[in-house]
């Protein structure tokens, strides 16, 4: 299991049910998001699956004997759908990914390691992005590819950049 | 013959009688200044010990409080008025200070407690607020009282819930609390679980069903509790001011 500091409300038990109260809930949804995400960080995973997440410690404290319902857990995604930090990849909403920052904030931040390198137009291989060795300090060194490439995607749109195919691997110009 | 009375003797008895009265207002007016004197030199005296004794007042708090017992006793409120002799005494400043930090400390931590705090926890949290820049002025749970007490001036936001022997709740939310919800936290509080359920109001408090649902109702509706319904039995209602990993994190 991963390593993090729990916070106070993954024992606290009524955390793992949805609160009626809507400021009440405000705050439950507000503490299940930054769980979520650091829990993701921490295990290096970007995508959650609610029909197998009832077996994660994220949203299974045994120790109390208190799960968050896969009903609640699709409450909480698309609350965080909201802000642009989840977005399901299926058509039923089983599967989400999970962005600790929105798709335009890491492409931003891409970006702006380009532009501080100097590695305005030339091309560069997604693979140098995530697993290069001049990406090692970089917060979105190790990304998830899917997540990767959509935050480029926001890029190509605004004409920063431009996704480009070769045999095996996929590369990316920027402007 | 008997002698009837003539005007000389109106007269005389008219004399005396504003003599006597003359005297009377002498005597008064005497008593007055007396008095007046008495009480200059009571207030220069408490005065002038308040104002040896302003930091010793400030930096001990047992001292403090003898201090306000013998303000009590003598029927002067130190905290009554800022102005006049009183603001000498900075005694006033030193809980305006407090109630200032105690608002403070209790919107720092509303997001989690929703408006509720134990004295407990307001005071460790304050005291490690003031820590290193007033080292010695540990702070007791009379002044707490006695800030929140000032704090009522502006409106019901702050008021002090008794939970039991020597607990109190301090609440920063607007709303009283009625007297049904003030023994639903005064349950929780004693059996130490954090939470209450409507057959434990029914049981120990003899309550029925309608009435405990209520008092549990208006609590969730107000912020103050959150709903476990994975009991098996029944659904519980948690305070997460009375929570130990809440109130420590």
């Amino acid at each position: 299991m991963a390593e993090i500091s729990w916070p106070w409300q993954y024992n606290f038990p009524p955390f793992f049910t949805i609160q009626p109260h809507s400021e009440t809930r405000a705050k439950q949804l507000e503490a299940w998001e930054q769980l979520i995400i650091e829990y993701l960080k921490a295990t290096k995973q970007s995508t959650i699956d609610i029909r197998e997440s009832q077996n994660s410690p994220l949203f299974n404290n045994t120790s109390i004997n208190r799960k968050l319902s896969q009903d609640a857990i699709l409450t909480v995604l698309e609350d965080m759908g909201k802000t642009g930090k989840a977005a399901p990849i299926d058509k039923s909403k089983t599967i989400w990914e999970i962005y600790w920052h929105s798709l335009d904030e890491w492409g931003n931040m891409v970006y702006n390691y380009v532009c501080n390198n100097g590695l305005n137009n030339t091309v560069c291989t997604l693979f140098e992005l995530r697993e290069g060795e001049n990406t090692v300090d970089e917060e979105f060194h190790g990304l998830d590819m899917n997540v990767l490439v959509k935050a480029l995607k926001t890029l190509e749109l605004k004409g920063k950049c431009e996704l480009m195919e070769f045999d095996d691997s996929q590369g990316v110009k920027f402007f | 013959m008997r002698r009837r009375a003539g005007v000389g003797a109106i007269q005389k008895q008219k004399l005396e009688q504003e003599k006597y009265r003359e005297k009377g207002s002498e005597i008064q007016e005497n008593q007055f200044q007396q008095m007046s004197k008495q009480l200059e030199v009571f207030r220069e005296n408490l005065e002038e010990f308040a104002t040896k004794h302003k930091s010793e007042i400030k930096k001990n708090a047992q001292f403090r409080r003898q201090f306000q017992e013998m303000c009590a006793a003598i029927g002067v409120d130190p905290l009554a008025s800022g102005k006049g002799f009183w603001s000498v005494l900075g005694i006033g400043d030193f809980y305006y200070e407090l109630g200032v930090q105690i608002v403070e400390v209790c919107l720092a931590t509303n997001y989690k407690n929703g408006g509720l705090i134990t004295l407990e926890e307001l005071r460790n949290r304050l005291i490690a607020a003031r820590g290193k820049a007033k080292k010695h002025q540990d702070i007791t749970n009379e002044d707490l009282l006695a800030a929140v007490k000032k704090l009522r001036i502006f409106g019901n936001g702050f008021s002090v819930v008794p939970i039991g022997k020597g607990k109190w709740l301090v609440q920063s939310v607007p709303g009283e609390l009625n007297l049904d919800q003030t023994l639903v936290l005064q349950k929780a509080s004693s059996l130490g679980t954090a939470w209450v359920s409507a057959s434990i109001l029914t049981d120990d408090l003899g309550w029925n069903e309608t009435r405990a649902q209520n008092a549990l109702n208006h609590m969730v509706k107000e912020g103050l509790a959150w709903v476990d319904t994975q009991e098996t039995k029944e659904t519980l209602y948690w305070f997460p001011s009375m929570f130990a990993e809440c109130v420590s994190a």
